[in-house]
C-alpha cells in the first residue's frame, strides 16, 4: 500500500514537472531555452517509465532522445545562432487549427490507452485517468469501461510486463505460486523476446525506413561535384 | 540499552526501512569513494606525469609539523625521538627506511596534500562572472559536468553480496538490470554542460571548444554502445553484478584461466572481445576528453576550450567533472573486462563461504587495486602520445570504429554460433 501510493505522488509530480516542461517548450521564446526544456521533459518521462518499473524504455529514451537528438538539436541552434523569435501577431485561425489538431491527437491517444488489452484492470496510473476521462465524458464509468477486446484486432496479444510474466520467461516449467512471489522485472529480456521474436518483419522494415531517412539526408546535404 | 537493541531489531526487519537504509549508507559511501577518487587521480596524474618526465612532480606538501607541536619542529629532529621513545636503533633498517620515505622531515605525504591545497586555492580565488555571459546556463554548465559521473556510479558493483540476519544486501547502489546501459545515458548527459559552457560563455574560443566536445562525445558514444554488444552476447545479461559473479565463477573476460574460462571455447571468442576491449577503452578516453582525445581543450588552437572564461571553483568543478568522468570510465573498464571486483581463481567463492564480510572487505580492496591499476594507464597514455588533430578524431570516431565494431558483432556472432 505505501509502496503504491508512494508511486501514485511520484508519478503524479513527475508528470505535473513533464507537463509544465512540454509548456515551456512553446511558451519560451529563445530555441536554446525551448530545447533545454524539451530535454527535461524528455528526462521526466524517462523518470515516469522508470517508475513503472519499465527501466530498459526509461533508459532508452534517455539514451535516444535526451541523449542524442536533443543534443543535436542545441548544437544547430547554437550553429546558426537563431535569435529570439519575432512578436507575430497571432491570429484566432491559428489556435482554431491548433485546438482541433492537439484535442484530435489526445483523443487518439486516450482511446488507445483505454482499449489497450488489460489497461482498465490493473492498478495502474492509466486507469485512474480513463476512469475519471470515462465520468466526465459518459458520466458512468462501469459503462464506459470497454469490454475485453480480441487479442487479434490489436495484431497479437501484447506481453504481460510483470514479475511473474518474467519469471515464467526464465523457467517455464516454474508453478504459478511461485511466479507469483518473483519481484524483479527484467524488461530488457522480455521486450527484447518479443519484439525479435513476434514482431521480427515489421521491426527490420522500421529499420530500412529509418535507413533510407539516413541516406536521404547524406544525399541532400552532400555537395554535387561536377567533375 | 536492550531497548534500543529491540528497536534497532524492529527497525531493520521493516523491509522498506532495511532498504532504505543500507542503500544510503551505500550512497554516501559511493560518493565519498568517488569524490576522494577524484582527488587522488589528481595526484596520480601529477606524480606519474613527474615521474615520466623526469622530475619529482608535487612532493613536497606534507602536514607541516607545527600541526603537532608534541612531536616538535624539524629542528627537534621528530624521528629521532620516535625512534628513541621506541627503543629503536638509529642503523635498524626501520630507521633507513623512515629516513627513506622522508619521515624524518616532516609529516610525509608524499605530496598527497597537493589536491587537497590546490583546491583550498580554488576556493579562495576571485570569482569572476564576464558581463557578457548568459548567466542562468553560464552558472548551471559546471554542474551538468560534474553530476552525470557521480550518478552513473550508481550502478557499478564494489563487492558482492553479503547475507545478514535481516536480509541479503548486494553491494553497489542500485542493482539495476540495465547496468550498462544507465551508465551510457547517464554519463552522456554530461554533453549537456559542456555544449551550454561553451555557447552560454558568448565568445569565440569556448564557443568553439564547446562545439568539438559535442561533436567527439557524441560521435564516440556510438562505437562505446556498440563496441561492448560482443561482451553483452557472451554474458547474456545486462546486470553488471551478475557480470561481475559471472566473470569470478568463470574468469575474467580478459583472463579466463579458472571454471569453465579454461575451455576452448571461451578463448575463440577472445578475439572479438579483445578487438571490444581495444575499442572501447580507446571511445573512454575520449569520452572522458582525455588526451588524446582532449580536443575540445587544446591550448594550442582553442587557448582553453569550453573553460576558457570559468575562474574559482566553476573552473574546478569542470576539473573534477573530467577526473570523475575517467575514474567512472576506469571502473566500468574494470567492470567489465577485468572482473570487477572478483579476486579470481575461485578465491571469491571460498572466501564467501568462510566469511561473507571478510569476502566483501577482500573484493573491495581488489576492486580499488584493479581501478587504481587502470587510473594510472589512464595517465600513462596522456603523458605517451601526442593530441590528435581534430579531422583525425572524427575520421577514427566514424570512418573506423563505428565499421570495425559493427563487423565485430557479426563476428562474435558467428564465434558464438560455431561454438555452441
Amino acid at each position: 500500500m505505501f509502496e503504491s501510493s508512494l508511486c501514485q505522488i511520484l508519478f503524479c509530480v513527475l508528470a505535473a514537472l513533464a507537463m509544465l516542461c512540454a509548456i515551456g517548450v512553446v511558451a519560451f521564446r529563445n530555441p536554446v531555452n525551448s530545447a533545454m526544456c524539451m530535454a527535461v521533459c524528455f528526462a521526466m518521462v524517462a523518470a515516469i517509465f522508470f517508475g513503472m518499473g519499465a527501466q530498459f524504455l526509461g533508459i532508452v529514451q534517455l539514451i535516444v532522445y535526451a541523449g542524442a537528438i536533443l543534443v543535436l538539436f542545441l548544437f544547430v541552434v547554437m550553429m546558426l545562432d537563431i535569435h529570439d523569435e519575432n512578436h507575430s501577431s497571432k491570429t484566432g485561425w491559428h489556435a482554431v487549427v491548433g485546438v482541433l489538431v492537439a484535442g484530435c491527437t489526445a483523443g487518439l491517444i486516450l482511446k488507445a490507452a483505454i482499449s489497450l488489452p488489460g489497461a482498465t484492470d490493473t492498478p495502474c496510473p492509466v486507469k485512474t485517468l480513463c476512469t475519471s476521462a470515462g465520468e466526465l465524458l459518459i458520466g458512468d464509468a462501469r459503462q464506459a469501461a470497454p469490454q475485453p477486446v480480441e487479442a487479434a484486432q490489436y495484431g497479437g496479444a501484447l506481453p504481460e510486463l510483470s514479475a511473474a510474466a518474467a519469471a515464467r520467461m526464465e523457467n517455464p516449467s516454474i508453478s504459478a505460486e511461485d511466479a507469483a512471489k518473483a519481484t524483479s522485472i527484467s524488461d530488457v529480456k522480455l521486450i527484447g523476446k518479443c519484439l525479435y521474436t513476434h514482431y521480427n518483419i515489421p521491426f527490420v522494415i522500421l529499420g530500412f525506413a529509418l535507413l533510407s531517412g539516413t541516406v536521404g539526408a547524406v544525399a541532400l546535404a552532400r555537395k554535387i561535384r561536377k567533375d | 540499552m536492550d531497548a534500543i537493541i529491540n528497536w534497532y531489531n524492529d527497525l531493520m526487519s521493516n523491509e522498506i526501512w532495511f532498504y532504505l537504509i543500507h542503500t544510503l549508507l551505500k550512497l554516501v559511501l559511493m560518493f565519498a569513494v568517488i569524490l576522494a577518487f577524484v582527488v587522488l587521480s589528481v595526484w596520480i596524474e601529477r606524480r606519474v606525469a613527474g615521474w615520466i618526465q623526469d622530475r619529482p612532480g608535487p612532493n613536497r606538501a606534507g602536514l607541516p609539523l607545527f600541526l603537532l607541536q608534541r612531536f616538535g619542529s624539524k629542528e627537534k629532529q621528530p624521528l629521532k625521538n620516535w625512534l628513541q621513545f621506541f627503543g629503536i636503533p638509529e642503523t635498524c633498517w626501520i630507521a633507513k627506511l623512515c629516513t627513506w620515505l622522508r619521515l624524518d622531515r616532516e609529516i610525509p605525504c608524499w605530496g598527497l596534500i597537493q589536491p587537497c591545497l590546490d583546491g583550498g586555492k580554488l576556493f579562495l580565488k576571485q570569482e569572476t562572472t564576464p558581463s557578457y555571459v548568459r548567466k542562468f546556463y553560464f552558472i548551471l554548465a559546471p554542474m551538468l559536468v560534474l553530476g552525470p559521473p557521480m550518478v552513473a556510479a550508481a550502478v557499478i558493483p564494489f563487492a558482492s553480496e553479503v547475507n545478514t540476519c535481516y536480509g541479503t544486501i548486494s553491494m553497489c547502489v542500485a542493482n539495476l538490470d540495465i547496468g550498462p546501459l544507465w551508465i551510457f545515458a547517464i554519463s552522456g548527459l554530461s554533453v549537456y554542460g559542456l555544449t551550454l559552457a561553451g555557447w552560454s560563455s558568448n565568445s569565440k574560443f569556448p564557443f568553439l571548444g564547446g562545439l568539438r566536445a559535442t561533436a567527439q562525445l557524441i560521435s564516440y558514444e556510438v562505437s562505446m554502445g556498440l563496441s561492448i554488444i560482443p561482451l553483452l552476447m557472451m554474458f547474456g545479461t545486462l546486470n553488471l553484478q551478475q557480470i561481475v559473479q559471472f566473470q569470478a565463477d568463470n574468469g575474467w573476460t580478459l583472463l579466463p584461466l579458472w571454471g569453465e574460462g579454461l575451455s576452448w571455447q571461451r578463448w575463440a571468442m577472445m578475439l572479438p572481445l579483445g578487438i571490444s576491449f581495444i575499442i572501447f577503452v580507446t571511445c573512454v578516453f575520449a569520452e572522458a576528453n582525455r588526451t588524446p582525445f582532449d580536443m575540445a581543450e587544446c591550448e594550442t588552437d582553442l587557448v582553453a576550450g569550453y573553460h576558457a572564461e570559468y575562474s574559482s571553483m566553476k573552473f574546478a568543478s569542470f576539473f573534477m567533472g573530467e577526473y570523475a568522468a575517467m575514474v567512472i570510465g576506469s571502473a566500468v573498464v574494470v567492470t567489465l573486462f577485468l572482473g570487477g571486483w572478483s579476486i579470481g581463481f575461485g578465491a571469491d567463492a571460498a572466501l564467501s563461504a568462510y566469511c561473507d564480510w571478510l569476502a566483501v572487505l577482500c573484493q573491495l580492496i581488489m576492486f580499488v587495486i584493479k581501478l587504481l591499476a587502470f587510473i594510472f594507464f589512464f595517465v600513462w597514455v596522456r603523458w605517451t602520445l601526442p593530441r590528435f588533430r581534430w579531422d583525425q578524431v572524427m575520421k577514427l570516431g566514424w570512418l573506423y570504429f563505428l565499421e570495425i565494431t559493427v563487423a565485430n558483432i557479426f563476428l562474435a556472432a558467428a564465434v558464438l554460433y560455431f561454438i555452441k
